[in-house]
């Protein structure tokens, strides 16, 4: 569909050409008529002259057929008092008085007369011409020639078909360029105005192609040149734009942006994750209807007042149960009336959980030292005190001294092992052992134990289970400890087996040890492989346990590149999973 | 509420802040029941004074909201959607100050649980909490967002926390026949389970109103109704 401009363009030429044509035809015929008339006119003059002059009264009756047809015209005779005494071609005798008819009136004052009517028995303009007979100055009658003008129609039809026929021909070529020239005036314009709008409607690639040295080519080229710097520019701008967006979203901080309203106006990808929300569920909104987090409300109430930087720590609480630090400050450089907010959350979860470990630490290695300590002072002190002269009393006494001191050794040994283990200066071994071995020893040293309780070990080792990459008396150990806490929280008269298995990947031998003991609370897991950590202070206390024992078999794990998996629900048992790697001599490896 | 604009940016304000103060007050509800629950799940009884403590906020919170709905009925003649936010939010003030009075009952018997031996391990109880704070949680949100599909989860998250009750009760009811020593703690622990069952219901209340104030329809006796039908 070709634009407005095209077809007004075009509708002029057209307009134009037509206006020319009609005015041509207009003037032409008009000019032919004027002719054609005076030559009949005085054509029919000289008849009637000629009539007038050759032929008296009599004459002229008797000759008027061969005159009228001589003349092509008809031949009326008029007396002086208008009477039509003879006529051509009606019977005169029929026809009213004519003395008052224009061109005899005419032709009485000024000696000839003419007028054109339209004769209602022809249906034609008929051109009259009428003489006076004169006979010495005294008028005896009058001449009238008529005749129909079909010669001027017939002339002006003939010209006028002539006309139109080279007009149609005219009109046709003219109109053709009249196309052509609109389409290519009209046609650079179009095209700069679909670029341009597509530069509107934001697509800036492409150029304008057109060639011409005229006014149009100066303008495209002109828009070629802002397209191009616009181009340029836009490149440019994005670019930086996508630098700062990459690390907008790629960085580890959670992000968030407010407007002038302090509603939400942007977001990073690590804020989505902290927050665990969705970009179109708080876009637009305020913290306050987002988060409702008291602190953080806080935090920017604070940051208002002041209008200086301001840093808090907040707690995100229910299931997510995060530790942020959230730094309130304004994004400076933005006009007066659009200053924005940032903030920025940073997750200190784990740092705060590692400084709660860490004084837990210290808490609890004086906790455990002292126990045990002041037992033995307070003993040795009731010793000194006189004690020591009943033998019963101070060897009951020495015997709890030693207890403790032997507790006290234990919690040490295990302190040491630990922080060894951790620093890497405990010296492994490794080589090819066989777990089925190893289980049986471990088996038959905490068998006594398990029979006191009467608790049922089962083990199940399949004969061709690869040998495992391990150092010998470290795989005891954990096995050791796995077991004897397995022990100590299964109630009398329950079951633990140990299993072991290939497992899928080819690689790793798993060991389960399974019992049905009192199990662990889900959120405590996770918990369990930390120093001192005890699910059940007192009551494990009393078993005498140092609060190390799975603490070092995680360590150990660690160092055998195994995995320490445990599984337990509440009252139903406990599931601990130990994978090692198995053993690969070295040609295999 | 802020979508359409009205000719009296005076007006929108009042309303936005209106808003604002039941989001806030939302919460210091939904802290206050997250405090009373810690103080009694990890035996911190400060937690549990600090609750009882702020629930004056709360209070003093609710005043302020009453005070504004009133003054906007008064000066601004409230109409549609407004005069429905207007009444809303009066109503959902009250449940929330209700709220808050729970939470703070809830830390006065986490306190008094805390002199004693921990009775049992608790499983249905968090279970039961953590229910009752989503649910006061998604009403907030769907009052935020105007959203009805949440206001409804709302309303079906009520059976789970009606159903969590009737089976501590029941667990609690087996302690108490066999060791009546347990009658004191079991009691406390029975009274804290109502307590969360009677927030539960505050929330339904809140997304109930929440449904009224978006589409105009009122839902609140749609169980009755269909029951007699």
């Amino acid at each position: 569909m070709k634009g407005n401009l095209f077809y007004k363009i075009f509708v002029t030429y057209i307009i134009i050409i037509l206006l020319a044509m009609a005015t041509v035809v207009f003037q032409v015929t008009g000019q032919i008529k004027t002719k054609l008339m005076d030559k009949i006119e005085s054509d029919l003059t000289v008849y009637a002259e000629m009539i007038n002059l050759t032929y008296s009264k009599e004459e002229i009756e008797s000759k008027l057929a061969n005159l009228a047809n001589l003349a092509d015209a008809r031949i009326t005779l008029i007396d002086a008092a208008g009477n039509v005494f003879f006529d051509s071609e009606a019977p005169a005798l029929e026809m009213d008085n004519h003395l008052n008819r224009t061109e005899v009136q005419e032709a009485r004052v000024k000696g000839k007369g003419s007028a054109i009517r339209y004769s209602h028995t022809l249906g034609i303009d008929t051109l009259y011409v009428a003489l006076p007979m004169v006979e010495n100055t005294d008028i005896r009658g009058y001449v009238r020639l008529a005749r129909p003008l079909y010669e001027i129609r017939k002339t002006v039809g003939a010209f006028n078909m002539l006309i139109f026929q080279s007009f149609a021909l005219v009109g046709v070529i003219s109109f053709i360029i009249a196309f052509i020239f609109s389409a290519r005036l009209v046609s650079p314009i179009q095209e700069m105005e679909q670029f341009t709008r597509k530069l509107k409607d934001g697509d800036i690639s492409g150029m304008l192609l057109i060639n011409s040295s005229d006014e149009m080519g100066r303008l495209a080229r002109n828009i070629n040149y802002i397209v191009t710097e616009l181009q340029e520019k836009v490149n440019f701008a994005n670019e930086e734009k996508g630098k700062l967006e990459a690390a907008f979203s790629s960085m580890t901080d959670g992000v968030l942006v407010l407007d002038n309203q302090g509603r939400i106006e942007a977001l990073n990808n690590s804020f989505k994750a902290i927050f665990g929300i969705r970009r179109r569920d708080i876009i637009g909104r305020t913290p306050l209807e987002a988060f409702r987090n008291i602190e953080l409300e806080n935090a920017i109430d604070k940051y208002k007042e002041t209008g200086l930087p301001v840093a808090e720590e907040i707690i995100l609480g229910g299931a997510r149960n995060m530790i942020l630090d959230v730094s309130v400050s304004s994004i400076l450089g933005l006009p007066k009336g659009e200053e924005k907010t940032m903030m920025v959350f940073h997750d200190v979860t784990r740092l705060k959980k590692l400084e709660k470990m860490r004084v837990d630490f210290v808490a609890n290695v004086t906790h455990e030292i002292k126990t045990p300590l002041k037992a033995i002072l307070g003993f040795i002190e009731t010793l000194q005190e006189g004690a020591i002269s009943e033998e019963d009393t101070a060897r009951k006494f020495l015997q709890t001294i030693r207890k403790h001191s032997e507790r006290l050794n234990r919690l040490v040994d295990d302190l040491l092992a630990i922080s060894n283990i951790e620093l890497g200066e405990t010296p492994l071994f490794f080589e090819s052992v066989a777990l089925g071995g190893v289980v049986e020893s471990v088996l038959a040293m905490i068998n006594p134990r398990a029979q006191e309780k009467r608790i049922v070990l089962t083990k199940d080792i399949p004969e061709d289970l690869p040998p495992v990459n391990a150092d010998r008396d470290k795989l005891n150990q954990i096995l050791l400890n796995v077991l004897d806490n397995a022990v100590k929280f299964t109630p009398e008269s329950e079951k633990i087996s140990v299993t072991a298995r290939l497992h899928e990947d080819n690689n790793h031998v798993m060991v389960n040890i399974a019992d049905t003991g009192i199990g662990i609370p889900k959120d405590e897991i996770p918990r369990l492989g930390e120093r001192f950590y005890r699910v059940d202070k007192t009551r494990s206390r009393e078993l005498g346990g140092t609060g190390l024992g799975l603490s070092i078999v995680k360590h150990l794990m660690k160092a055998h590149n195994g995995a320490m998996d445990i599984d337990s629900r509440l009252g139903v048992g406990t599931i601990v999973s130990l994978s090692f790697p198995i053993f690969k001599s070295v040609e295999e490896s | 509420m802020a979508e359409k604009a009205h000719t009296s940016s005076v007006y929108d304000r009042a309303l936005q802040s209106i808003k604002e103060n039941l989001l806030f007050a939302g919460a210091l509800a939904e802290q206050a029941i997250q405090r009373a629950m810690t103080c009694l799940l990890e035996r911190d009884s400060d937690l549990g004074r600090n609750v009882i403590d702020s629930d004056m906020q709360i209070d003093r919170l609710d005043e302020e909201i009453e005070r504004k709905c009133l003054d906007v009925i008064a000066l601004r003649q409230p109409v549609a959607k407004d005069l429905r936010f207007i009444t809303t939010a009066i109503k959902i003030n009250a449940h929330l100050e209700r709220i808050g009075d729970m939470a703070a009952n809830i830390a006065e018997k986490a306190i008094a649980l805390n002199e004693e031996p921990q009775l049992k391990p608790y499983i249905d109880l968090p279970r039961m909490s953590d229910t009752a704070q989503q649910m006061i949680k998604k009403s907030l949100d769907a009052l935020v967002r105007e959203d009805c599909d949440l206001a409804e989860e709302v309303i079906k998250a009520d059976e789970i926390v009606d159903s969590l009750n009737d089976q501590i009760f029941r667990e609690l009811l087996t302690f108490m026949m066999e060791d009546p020593r347990t009658i004191h703690r079991a009691l406390l622990i029975m009274q804290i389970a109502k307590n969360l069952e009677r927030i539960s219901d505050h929330a339904t209340s809140i997304a109930v109103m929440i449904i009224y104030l978006v589409t105009g329809r009122n839902v609140r006796h749609r169980d009755k109704m269909e029951k007699t039908k």
